[in-house]
């Protein structure tokens, strides 16, 4: 029973701007909930309100149905991990889990020390509970952090980038590990990263936050599939998705930034308007220059793909491609591209009008 | 390379400028600040035009204690001064020093009149029947009390030369009268005022009369004038009439500060404050002598201040020189300059007749005072000075003892303390220097 | 080491000529290190060690009234000097006065640091004013103390004046007198300490803080559970400095009480100026002088040892 309610919260610093504008969203019980934006977006302020580490300017928020808009971070009944782990260097491992139940003083003794032991059991640190911050690796020292977490027993945990200061061999690690023990503990984990493959990875509902305003919430396939905005789908997958503006022919046909036409599956409301195309959406095939409307810049392997950077000849934009690895494109080749009808549609706002969107997926 | 440059030029230049002016340099080390510098550079300057031989360049050297180190550790080398100004309680040292030539072998050979200079003030100055050094800046301990103050509640002044009693009165009364809005007195912790107090009852310090018939082997502050000095000041600061200001010469300053904001009625200084008192003081100062004890008549203080030496490193022009200097800063005219700028006392008894006294007497007849204290004094080998080494820290020794009692401390164990730390210095420094 | 490391990368022709190199810089090592320790060495030598052994020297004779050793009196100097109860009253007043400085210098000094680190509006005004003794000469503070300690138109005198209360004799009792010396001497420190420790208390990572609020421990325990030992290097920086600081304090004595009243702040250095300057038993002084560089010697000791074990973390 600890499902965390936000109402129309608000920061605002200076009365010129406001940090973050009118965020509503309801996480609940044992999810995993990912905030995610690009740096400066108000991610990590909106975690230190739920924290109750920085006040609210104006709105609500609520934990187990209880205002906690004036409450302390003690308590709130939370916990939080830091980016930087917010480890004690004068501590050792074992003393830097047992730090906030000891200042807590309603523990006993015997009480902390089950409590250390069984976290430190659990993130798998009971060898090093000697050692001082210093002597461990980064992520040993995450792993600290997290045993902070579980020692003190609260069902809601705030992480603050908690994974962007290791490697990415260790990142993927960790991420499970993370991942395993929120399920394992039943927590409800309010989770804030610029990665948008941790977020995918991870969350139960992602909340994609942008210029002070949340984009969209949603599950990772909505979220993926069905994005709010022409931002929040550049936002995630990897090559981001082509955007290149459009004119309406007729019907269902379309012109694609006057280098080719293709059928959709909808009518448009408007004559010109964008339409975004996921890379392994986009079809190239080699060309003579008089058919091509592209030509390669450069090819990046992945392995059993390919990702094709390609010039087309208006506008000057750049379009990403996936292709298989052993096909035959090599830099400067001119090349025909064009698009399969699964696509999404923007208006000039960036506003997604793709319709029948549902249909679009199953298709 | 550059600093050697420098060094070459400046050593070239100030050859050449000693080349323009033919006369031969005597440097005068002093220990003169403020504005008492300026009347010494007044006398320089008057010397140096009076003459076409000897040119005197003035040296301030900072305090008396730390110029005797500077002249001792310097004699010998070219930095030494050809003549210096070393305060009282140096005598002793400079003498025992070797360093010097006594100004009587000057005196006898240009057949000088000194009958004319304050006999007080050359006793100080002078062993085994010679002239050692000449008296300069001299200055007594007088007391001063404020006038209006005593007026204003009723009070009569002190005698002229008051009794202990005679001043407990005064400083109770004023206490009293003025609704302990004034303390009564005050006798700032000075070694100096110690001493006075014992030559004004004509007893002595050291053994060999106060060390003028011989090097002193001990030293006795634990006498009967000693502790009725401190008792009378006891007394007072049990009434509640006494206000402390410590020893050192922030306490000069507070002290002066105090009384001429009213804060206290009386204190005893050195008769050269007599120019600051005079001029920053709203109310009417009166002066009297140092006080003595009730049953005794004053015998008398000794000078404080300071002589002039001539050092025996030097050749004998230069020697000659430096006594020309002497001689010519002793001038009835130079002396009662001296005395209206500095309120040092003029030595020479014709400074008395010259214009400027008088005028400076009908203006402020209480400035008579400490020259008369001066002139009436008999010298007795209690009342010049004690002829020992080791006078500043004997000092500082008497100090501590003032201090103790004025804390609440007992005088008797309070003085032997200081003889036993006296003595054992003294005889250290007597082993040390091979005196018997 | 470094040299055969660096032979064994590079290619053989180039090691020949890097070897004869090499030899010949050995050859002349002697001729090299003469000419770059020279200079030091010489400086050292006229202005430390000879000095000090002149002065170790001197520490075991008697000297006569012009400063010159005379009878030698092997460690008498140092058996009366720790045997005279005057001695070892200014021991322990120099302690007294070192402890006391030390300790109020280093915790208002932290007090104030703490409180001008919190971020509130206009905080930057009391960040300079408790900074602003940094720009004070001993001879401006010594002067500004005296004022205020005047008995008759202090500052301390008029106050007591208005509250009807007795006034204190700050300069001419032995017990107020070190505290007055005490007092004025952690006013001068102040700003130097205090901004140091500002400065400290600041680059604590905030997080560390905010995890503390977090798991609920109150401001007082974040103080000296987070704050204290994060800083505990910057604090011990700071009590060194302010312990050798206050072993050679010497101005503000000089110009206040001079070792007064009753050698109640004659403090070691001053003690040792005194009887040389003052009066001129180079002898004694010496003694003295030698005394005090074996307890600083000490205590430097102390220090590292205590440096080498606790502060590091």
């Amino acid at each position: 029973m600890s499902t965390v309610f936000l109402t129309n919260v608000c920061k605002q610093y200076d009365s010129e701007k406001n940090v973050l504008n009118n965020v509503t969203a309801e996480i609940q019980s044992g999810e995993f909930f990912v905030i995610v934006g690009s740096s400066g977006c108000g991610k990590s302020t909106l975690l230190r309100m739920i924290a109750g580490l920085i006040s609210i300017t104006d709105g609500e928020i609520k934990i187990d149905d209880k205002v906690v808009n004036d409450l302390q971070p003690k308590d709130r009944n939370l916990t939080m991990v830091f980016q930087s782990y917010a480890l004690f260097p004068f501590l050792s491992v074992w003393d830097n889990v047992a730090f906030g139940l000891k200042a807590r003083k309603n523990l006993s003794q015997s009480e902390i020390a089950s409590r250390v032991d069984n976290a430190l059991k659990m993130v798998d640190l009971e060898g090093l509970k000697d050692r001082k911050p210093r002597e461990l690796s980064g992520g040993q020292r995450q792993r600290v952090a997290l045993a902070r977490a579980v020692a003190s027993d609260a069902k809601i945990c705030l992480m603050d980038e908690p994974l962007s200061n290791l490697d990415a061999q260790l990142r993927i690690k960790m991420r499970q590990e993370i991942y395993a023990l929120q399920r394992k503990l039943g927590l409800t984990l309010i989770y804030v990263t610029h990665d948008q493959v941790e977020a995918m990875t991870m969350a139960d509902h992602i909340m994609v936050l942008h210029d002070s305003h949340v984009q969209q919430i949603g599950t990772p396939a909505e979220i993926y599939k069905k994005p709010a905005n022409e931002f929040v789908a550049s936002f995630f997958g990897v090559p981001p998705i082509n955007i290149l503006p459009a004119v309406k022919i007729s019907g269902k046909k379309i012109n694609v930034n006057n280098d080719f036409q293709m059928q959709i599956k909808q009518q448009v409301p408007v004559d010109n308007f964008k339409v975004g195309i996921r890379p392994n959406e986009v079809m190239i095939e080699a060309a003579d220059e008089l058919e091509a409307n592209a030509s390669i810049r450069t090819i990046e392997f992945l392995g059993d793909e390919k990702i094709v950077y390609a010039q087309m000849n208006n506008n000057n934009i750049e379009v990403a491609a996936i292709v298989p690895s052993d096909s035959q494109f090599k830099a400067f080749d001119t090349i025909k591209v064009s698009a399969g009808d699964n696509v999404l549609l923007f208006d000039n706002d960036g506003i997604n009008i793709t319709k029948n969107a549902e249909e679009l997926v199953n298709a | 390379m550059a600093i050697l440059l420098v060094t070459v030029f400046g050593k070239s230049l100030s050859a050449k400028s000693a080349a323009n002016d033919n006369r031969i340099p005597i440097v005068f080390w002093h220990e003169m600040g403020g504005p008492s510098e300026d009347a010494l550079e007044q006398v320089v300057d008057g010397f140096n035009k009076s003459q076409t031989k000897y040119k005197v360049i003035p040296k301030y050297q900072g305090t008396y204690d730390e110029a005797i180190q500077k002249i001792l550790q310097t004699h010998g080398t070219s930095t030494s001064p050809a003549v210096f100004q070393a305060f009282d309680i140096s005598t002793a040292q400079m003498i025992h020093s070797g360093y010097t030539t006594p100004v009587q072998n000057f005196i006898d050979q240009d057949n000088y009149d000194v009958s004319k200079i304050s006999s007080v003030a050359r006793a100080f100055y002078s062993n085994g029947g010679k002239q050692q050094a000449m008296p300069f800046n001299t200055s007594q301990p007088v007391l001063y009390y404020n006038a209006s103050l005593l007026k204003k509640y009723g009070i009569t002044p002190p005698p002229v030369s008051p009794s202990y009693s005679d001043i407990t009165r005064v400083a109770k009364q004023l206490y009293e009268k003025s609704d302990h809005k004034v303390k009564g007195m005050t006798v700032q912790v000075y070694g100096w005022f110690l001493e006075q107090a014992l030559a004004n009852a004509g007893a002595q310090l050291a053994n060999n009369n106060d060390g003028h018939t011989g090097n002193p082997t001990e030293v006795k502050i634990n006498n009967p004038d000693t502790v009725e000095f401190l008792n009378w000041i006891k007394e007072n600061i049990k009434s509640d009439d006494f206000i402390d200001y410590g020893s050192g010469a922030s306490a000069g300053a507070n002290q002066t500060a105090g009384f001429l904001s009213d804060k206290v009625g009386i204190f005893i200084q050195s008769s050269a404050s007599i120019g600051q008192l005079t001029k920053n003081n709203t109310n009417k100062l009166g002066i009297t002598y140092f006080p003595h004890p009730d049953n005794k008549k004053a015998n008398g203080v000794a000078i404080g201040g300071a002589a002039l030496w001539i050092s025996n490193d030097k050749p004998k022009d230069v020697q000659r020189g430096a006594f020309e200097f002497i001689k010519y800063s002793l001038k009835p005219e130079v002396q009662a300059q001296w005395q209206k700028s500095t309120g040092y006392l003029a030595l020479n008894k014709d400074s008395q007749k010259t214009k400027i006294l008088k005028d400076l007497y009908a203006k402020n007849p209480e400035s008579k005072v400490p020259g008369e204290q001066l002139a009436k004094a008999k010298p007795n080998y209690s009342n010049s000075g004690i002829l020992m080494e080791g006078m500043q820290l004997t000092r500082q020794l008497e100090e501590v003892a003032m201090e103790t009692v004025y804390n609440g401390g007992d005088i008797n164990h309070a003085l032997d303390t200081a003889d036993k730390a006296i003595n054992d210095n003294l005889h250290q420094s007597n082993r040390a220097n091979g005196y018997k | 080491m470094l040299k055969t490391s660096t032979t064994n990368v590079v290619p053989e022709k180039k090691v020949e000529a890097k070897q004869r190199q090499g030899f010949r810089l050995n050859a002349n090592d002697k001729y090299y290190a003469s000419i770059f320790l020279g200079p030091s060495l010489l400086v050292l030598t006229l202005f430390v060690f000879y000095p000090m052994l002149k002065t170790l020297y001197i520490s075991l004779f008697l000297t006569n009234t012009l400063g010159n050793t005379t009878v030698f009196t092997g460690l008498d100097n140092y058996v009366k000097l720790i045997s005279s109860p005057d001695f070892l009253s200014s021991m322990s007043v120099t302690l007294l006065y070192v402890v006391a400085v030390t300790v109020l210098t280093v915790s208002v000094g932290l007090l104030l640091a703490n409180l001008a680190s919190q971020k509130l509006p206009g905080i930057g005004i009391f960040r300079t004013l408790y900074s602003v003794t940094m720009g004070v000469s001993v001879a401006v503070a010594a002067i500004f103390w005296l004022f205020i300690f005047n008995p008759s138109t202090g500052f301390f005198a008029l106050m007591s004046g208005w509250l009807n209360l007795p006034v204190v004799n700050w300069l001419t009792s032995p017990t107020n007198a070190m505290w007055a010396v005490i007092i004025t001497t952690v006013w001068m420190n102040l700003g130097f300490t205090f901004l140091i420790l500002l400065g400290a208390i600041q680059s604590v990572p905030s997080t560390l803080y905010e995890a503390a609020d977090v798991e609920g421990a109150s401001s007082r325990y974040q103080f000296f559970k987070i704050t204290i030992p994060m800083i505990s290097p910057t604090l011990f920086f700071v009590s060194t400095i302010t312990i050798i600081g206050a072993f050679k304090s010497f101005g503000l004595i000089d110009l206040i009480t001079k070792g007064g009243p009753t050698n109640a702040t004659n403090m070691l250095v001053y003690r040792i100026y005194k009887d040389a300057f003052y009066s001129g038993n180079y002898a004694k002084s010496s003694t003295e002088a030698i005394i005090l560089t074996v307890i600083i010697a000490f205590f430097t000791l102390i220090q590292f040892k205590f440096l080498e074990k606790k502060v590091n973390y």
